[in-house]
């Protein structure tokens, strides 16, 4: 392994986007993943297949349609908001209702059966080949030795948008304030009137409409196919790990970090070589930082 | 407003009642009080009377309207607060904050808002001073005094208090009640579970022991405390 390579700084910043643009994906879906499981207690193995129709929406929209890719991008986050509210109404709620206390293991259950109607579903209507974006602007930003693609700009420019406006809608307004009361403690939320299950319809909506965006804005590197979900779910749950379940800000901050580690083990270590790292990362994780690296020192998650 | 109840069954499954044919009276602005040994239904009986859980038989009246079958988030709208059982502040906002979502039920009328926060601070200028600290750093005292305050920021009409004085060291238990009683001053009608019966017999107008899930003794206080140690006796 030769580090003295990172002295070339084109070289260096090509690394760090990569690992940005990375982790800014793994940030969307462990937010979004995070927020499920800290407002409504259940562990949604269907996110990637939200992401998955993230990315056929911005196809559809932008590539078959033609429109302007930020019609596309809108149209992912609205559409999978609604997906999501339909989901947590139609599937979630009402298993909630019946399972009583015990619906974990049923809630796994149902997400994993939604997970693989979901991909059959794509596979019957869109085909099993790739379909891809060439590119959302085309063009870059120079300067010097350095250059950025508009993509790139755009990718980390939205994430980081909505991510921290998430932080702020959670942080400042009203409805914010009720979800994370909800999500700290939901029985002594509803006695001052709070309506929990509005919160968690909405919680599911705001999840899904991250994981949409995701697949939207990856489009242009990781192209639109049935199970195009899989690996970016699997990353988000080490994402969640390493920030602690329930804890967004520090799903953000694992996202980040693992695109980091990813990039650079790719880069000096072969490619892979991240995917034994993650895993590892993962285990090391849970020996030392159950709870998450991010989470108050035996706090739980 | 009176709290009225009628051979009320409940449970938490299909097979096993907690309560049976329990019958209850909270009158307009007096102090009812509780009492029963472990097991006796005292906080299931709070928490089927605002809608955590739906009876299987029976009638629950406020102010001589029927509120079975309402949710516990549209009880504070019928004018009723519950304290829950345990700390029920959000430990990673601050004072203010917690207070703030007391008045979730009036978020749409910001004078009102402004008003209830002004009011609250006058009465626990301890609360103001506290007011950006989370209230997971409060000590115990000051977490159930915020608690407190929240439950009566909308003026309900009744207050269920589960356990009131639980968990808190002896001096702080006396300030609980010296609030209870400023409260039945103000004609809250005040239900109380509690598991503190000296303390509670104290405040009392009315006395109810529940047993088993069953309506077991019940009176006025004065009748109530000369037979108080029969009572407990009988529990042991």
């Amino acid at each position: 392994m030769d580090l003295s390579i990172l002295a070339d700084p084109g070289i260096l910043v090509e690394l760090l986007l990569q690992a940005l643009v990375r982790g800014s994906m793994y940030a969307l879906m462990g937010a979004g993943l995070s927020l499920i499981f800290g407002i409504i207690g259940i562990v949604n193995f269907a996110h990637g297949e939200l992401y998955m129709i993230g990315a056929y929406l911005m196809y559809l929209v932008s590539v078959a349609l033609g429109l302007p890719f930020v019609v596309g991008l809108g149209a992912a986050a609205a559409g999978l908001f609604l997906v999501g509210v339909l989901i947590e109404r139609g599937l979630i709620e009402p298993l909630r209702q019946r399972a009583g206390r015990e619906w974990l293991l049923d809630s796994f259950v149902l997400t994993i059966g939604l997970m693989v109607i979901l991909q059959n579903l794509a596979l019957v209507t869109m085909g099993s080949e790739r379909q891809g974006l060439a590119s959302m602007l085309p063009g870059s930003l120079s300067w010097g030795d350095v250059s950025i693609s508009y993509d790139r700009v755009i990718i980390l420019g939205a994430s980081l948008l909505v991510v921290a406006g998430l932080w702020a809608f959670i942080r400042f307004t009203d409805t914010g304030k009720a979800i994370s009361a909800t999500a700290q403690d939901p029985e002594a939320a509803q006695t001052l009137g709070i309506d929990v299950r509005r919160i968690h319809t909405l919680a599911f909506g705001l999840g899904a409409a991250l994981a949409g965006l995701a697949g939207a804005l990856l489009l242009p590197i990781l192209p639109a196919y049935p199970t195009v979900g899989m690996q970016p779910v699997l990353k988000s749950f080490a994402v969640v790990i390493l920030g602690g379940l329930g804890n967004i800000a520090g799903a953000v901050a694992g996202g980040v970090l693992l695109g980091i580690v990813e990039a650079f083990a790719e880069f000096f270590l072969s490619a892979g070589w991240q995917s034994v790292l993650t895993p590892l990362l993962i285990v090391l994780v849970l020996l030392v930082r159950p709870s998450g690296l991010f989470s108050a020192a035996g706090g739980r998650p | 407003m009176t709290l009225e109840i009628k051979a009320l069954t409940a449970g938490y499954n299909r097979e096993m009642s907690i309560l049976e044919d329990v019958d209850l009276t909270a009158r307009h602005g007096l102090v009812t009080v509780i009492l029963g040994p472990n097991g006796a239904g005292k906080s299931t009986l709070l928490k089927t009377i605002y809608g955590y859980l739906q009876p299987r038989r029976g009638e629950i009246r406020h102010d001589g309207q029927s509120i079975v079958g309402l949710q516990p988030k549209d009880m504070l709208r019928q004018g009723i607060a519950y304290l829950l059982q345990g700390r029920s502040t959000f430990p990673a906002m601050t004072v203010q904050e917690n207070l703030e979502l007391g008045l979730w039920s009036l978020r749409s009328d910001r004078q009102r808002r402004a008003n209830a926060l002004d009011e609250v601070y006058r009465r626990f200028p301890r609360l103001q001073e506290r007011r950006s600290a989370p209230a997971g750093l409060l000590s115990g005292g000051e977490q159930r005094m915020l608690e407190i305050a929240r439950l009566t920021m909308t003026r309900p009409k009744t207050l269920l208090l589960d356990e009131p004085s639980v968990g808190l060291m002896p001096r702080l238990v006396d300030a609980v009640y010296d609030e209870i009683r400023r409260l039945k001053q103000e004609k809250f009608t005040i239900l109380i579970v509690d598991q503190n019966i000296r303390k509670s017999i104290e405040i009392a107008d009315y006395v109810y022991v529940l047993r088993l899930g069953r309506n077991s003794h019940h009176g006025p206080q004065s009748e109530f405390a000369a037979r108080l140690s029969d009572i407990v006796k009988e529990w042991l």
